[in-house]
C-alpha cells in the first residue's frame, strides 16, 4: 500500500496556457484514476514554510520569488532565472510552489515518523531548481527540501531520478554531502537540457563517488536503458544502504514526448517502477518517497503515471482506457488517441543506428563503472 | 580573451645557480612542470621537467650531477608572450614551438606564466556549460546577416543565448553551436526549420509521431 499526497491547490502551479508544464497533466491523471475506479484516498499536506525553503535555497532568491509573486517589478528576475520562456513569472507563484514542496516534505515526515513506508506525491519533482536560481520549470526544489529534512534527522538518503533530463539541481545541492547518494539516468547533456550529467560528475570532497550519472545517447530505447539501470542502481543502493529512497518519476523519457529524444515505453516505465519498489524494500528499509516530474505529451503522461500509481498500490493494470476519459480529454488527446494504458507492441519501427548507439551506451556505462570502482564499488 | 585573464601569478622562479636537485624537489612538491630562471630579475631561461629528466638520464651522453646548476640544463632563450596578447596567439606559439609554457613579460618584468593547462581551461570555459542550457546547432549560409537573422529569431522568442561557437563546415556553411537558456528546444528547432534554417541538432525523431 502507499499514501498518495495531493491537493487541488497544486493546480495553481501554472505558467500559463502556452506552457508545457500544465496542471492539466495532473487533472488528466486524477480523472483517469477515478474512471479506472482506483480508490483515491488523497492526503492534503500543508504548504512548506519559508524556513523549509531556506534549508536549500538562498534567502535572496526566495525573497525575489516572493516579490515577483506579489507582482513587484524590478526584483532582478533574470538573474534568478525567472521571467524566461521556461520560467515565466506569475502572480502567487511563491505559494503555488510551496504547496508542491509541502507535499514532498510531508511525505518525508511520514517516512521519518514511521507512519508510512511508500508515499507518492502526485505532483512536483522540481529537480532543476538550484540554490539561487529557477530552471527548467522548477522554482523550489521540493525533492532536495524533502531529502534535507531526512538528512537533518540523521538519515542517509538515496535519490533516483528517472526524468528525461539530468537531475542537476538535486545533484548540485548535495554534491559534497556524503549522506546523500544521487543517481540520475537521462539523455546525454551533450545534446539535451540542462547540459550536465556527465559520467565524470562524481561528487566532491568526502562525497566523491556519490553523484552518479548515467547518460544515454539520443534515441536510446528500453533495452539499453534497463541494462544500464540494472548494472548500476542495485549495486550502488546495496553498498550505500540508505535509510530511504527518493524517486523522481518524470515521464518525459517516453518515445512520444515532445521535449527530448529517449524512446522508453510504458512497459519499460512499469518495469522501472517495480524495480524501484523492490530495491527500496531490499536496500532502503522499504521506504520510498516518489514524486512526479517532467512529461509533456497528453497522450502519454496520465497513462505512465496511472501505471505508477497502480504499481505502488499493488493493483492490476487494466488493458483498455475508459471511453469516458477518452471522450472528456479528446481536445488534448488529438485525432489519434491511445486505446490502451500500455503502448502497442512493438511501439515503433526499428530505429536506425541501434548497433552504434548500443555500443556507445555500453562504453559510457563501462567508463562510469570503472570510475565508481576507483571510489567505492 | 587575453593572456592576463588566463595566466597564473605570482610565479615561482629559480636563480641560475640553483641546483637540479632543488628544482626536482620543487617539481615534485608543487606539481610544477616549468620553472622560469631569473638572473637578477632578468629572465634567462625556463627549466622544464623534461630538461631535468634528460639532463640527469642514463640515456643522456653526458649526464649531469644533481648538484649541477639549473642554468646548464634549462631551455633558452625563453619564448615569451605579452599579457595583452590574445589567448589564441599564445596557443599558436606554444603549438608552433611544441612547448608547454610561456612566461608572460610586461617589458622587462616577468608578471605571470601561461601553461598548456591554462589553454585547456580556456577551451573548457569557451565551450563549457555555465548555466542550465540546451544545445542548438545550425548550419548558416556564409554571407552577411545570417547570424543576425538567427539571433533576431531567438530574441523574438525571448530566449537567452549563453554561448555561441562558430567554425567552418566542409560544405562552406558556418557551423554554429549555441547554448540556449531554454529547455524547449525541439519546438524551437521545428520553428527554425520552418523559417528556412538548416538545423543540425535537434533532428526530427526517427520514428513516426
Amino acid at each position: 500500500m502507499a499514501t498518495l499526497i495531493h491537493r487541488p491547490e497544486y493546480a495553481q502551479y501554472d505558467f500559463g496556457p502556452e506552457h508545457p508544464f500544465t496542471p492539466a497533466r495532473l487533472e488528466m491523471l486524477l480523472d483517469l484514476l477515478r474512471e479506472l475506479e482506483v480508490p483515491l484516498d488523497l492526503l492534503a499536506a500543508p504548504a512548506a514554510t519559508r524556513e523549509d525553503l531556506l534549508g536549500v535555497h538562498d534567502p535572496a532568491y526566495v525573497a525575489a520569488v516572493e516579490a515577483l509573486s506579489r507582482g513587484e517589478e524590478g526584483a532582478g528576475a533574470e538573474s534568478f532565472g525567472l521571467g524566461t520562456p521556461d520560467n515565466p513569472v506569475f502572480p502567487g507563484m511563491d505559494l503555488a510552489a510551496r504547496w508542491l514542496v509541502g507535499g514532498a516534505l510531508h511525505g518525508a515526515h511520514l517516512l521519518l515518523e514511521g507512519r508510512e513506508a511508500h508515499v507518492l506525491q502526485l505532483g512536483g519533482g522540481l529537480h532543476h531548481a538550484q540554490r539561487d536560481r529557477a530552471a527548467g520549470f522548477c522554482l523550489y526544489n521540493d525533492l532536495a527540501i524533502a531529502i534535507r529534512a531526512m538528512v537533518d534527522r540523521g538519515w542517509r538518503v538515496a535519490y533516483l531520478d528517472l526524468d528525461l533530463h539530468h537531475g542537476d539541481g538535486v545533484q548540485s545541492l548535495f554534491y559534497e554531502n556524503d549522506r546523500v547518494l544521487t543517481i540520475s539516468l537521462h539523455e546525454s547533456g551533450h545534446y539535451l537540457f540542462p547540459g550536465t550529467g556527465h559520467i565524470h560528475e562524481l561528487g566532491g570532497g568526502y562525497a566523491r563517488g556519490l553523484s552518479i550519472n548515467v547518460p544515454f545517447e539520443p534515441f536510446t530505447g528500453p533495452e539499453d536503458y534497463l541494462e544500464a539501470f540494472e548494472a548500476v542502481v542495485p549495486r550502488v543502493l546495496e553498498t550505500f544502504a540508505p535509510h530511504a529512497l527518493v524517486l523522481q518519476a518524470g515521464a518525459d523519457a517516453h518515445f512520444d514526448d515532445p521535449m527530448g529524444d529517449l524512446a522508453l515505453t510504458t512497459q519499460a516505465f512499469e518495469r522501472l517502477y517495480r524495480r524501484a519498489m523492490e530495491l527500496a524494500d531490499q536496500h532502503a528499509h522499504g521506504r520510498l518517497l516518489a514524486t512526479l516530474g517532467g512529461g509533456y505529451e497528453a497522450k502519454v503522461v496520465a497513462r505512465v503515471w496511472a501505471i505508477l500509481v497502480l504499481t505502488l498500490l499493488g493493483r492490476p493494470i487494466p488493458e483498455r482506457l475508459p471511453p469516458r476519459w477518452l471522450a472528456r480529454w479528446q481536445p488534448l488527446l488529438g485525432p489519434e488517441p491511445p486505446g490502451c494504458l500500455h503502448d502497442p507492441v512493438p511501439p515503433y519501427p526499428p530505429i536506425p543506428g541501434a548497433e552504434s548507439r548500443h555500443r556507445h551506451n555500453q562504453d559510457t556505462l563501462a567508463r562510469l563503472l570503472d570510475s565508481l570502482g576507483r571510489y567505492w564499488l | 580573451m587575453l593572456v592576463r585573464e588566463m595566466m597564473r601569478s605570482p610565479v615561482t622562479t629559480l636563480p641560475p645557480e640553483a641546483s637540479l636537485r632543488e628544482a626536482g624537489e620543487l617539481f615534485q612538491a608543487r606539481g610544477f612542470r616549468h620553472l622560469p630562471v631569473l638572473d637578477g630579475g632578468r629572465l634567462v631561461g625556463v627549466l622544464t621537467d623534461r630538461d631535468l629528466r634528460w639532463a640527469t638520464s642514463a640515456l643522456c651522453p653526458e649526464p649531469l650531477s644533481l648538484d649541477a646548476p639549473v642554468e646548464v640544463a634549462m631551455s633558452r632563450p625563453p619564448i615569451t608572450i605579452d599579457p595583452l596578447d590574445p589567448v589564441e596567439d599564445a596557443a599558436r606559439i606554444m603549438r608552433k614551438h611544441k612547448i608547454g609554457c610561456l612566461p608572460v613579460m610586461d617589458g622587462p618584468d616577468l608578471v605571470g606564466i601561461l601553461t598548456g593547462m591554462d589553454i585547456l581551461d580556456t577551451l573548457i570555459k569557451l565551450t563549457g556549460i555555465s548555466l542550465p542550457s540546451s544545445r542548438l546547432e545550425v548550419a548558416l549560409a556564409d554571407r552577411p546577416g545570417e547570424l543576425a537573422r538567427l539571433t533576431a529569431f531567438l530574441a523574438g522568442r525571448n530566449v537567452n543565448i549563453h554561448s555561441i561557437l562558430t567554425y567552418p563546415d566542409p560544405d562552406r556553411a558556418v557551423r554554429t553551436v549555441l547554448r540556449l537558456g531554454s529547455s524547449q528546444i525541439r519546438p524551437l528547432a521545428e520553428d527554425l526549420a520552418r523559417e528556412g534554417f538548416r538545423v543540425l541538432w535537434p533532428v526530427p525523431k526517427p520514428w513516426p509521431r
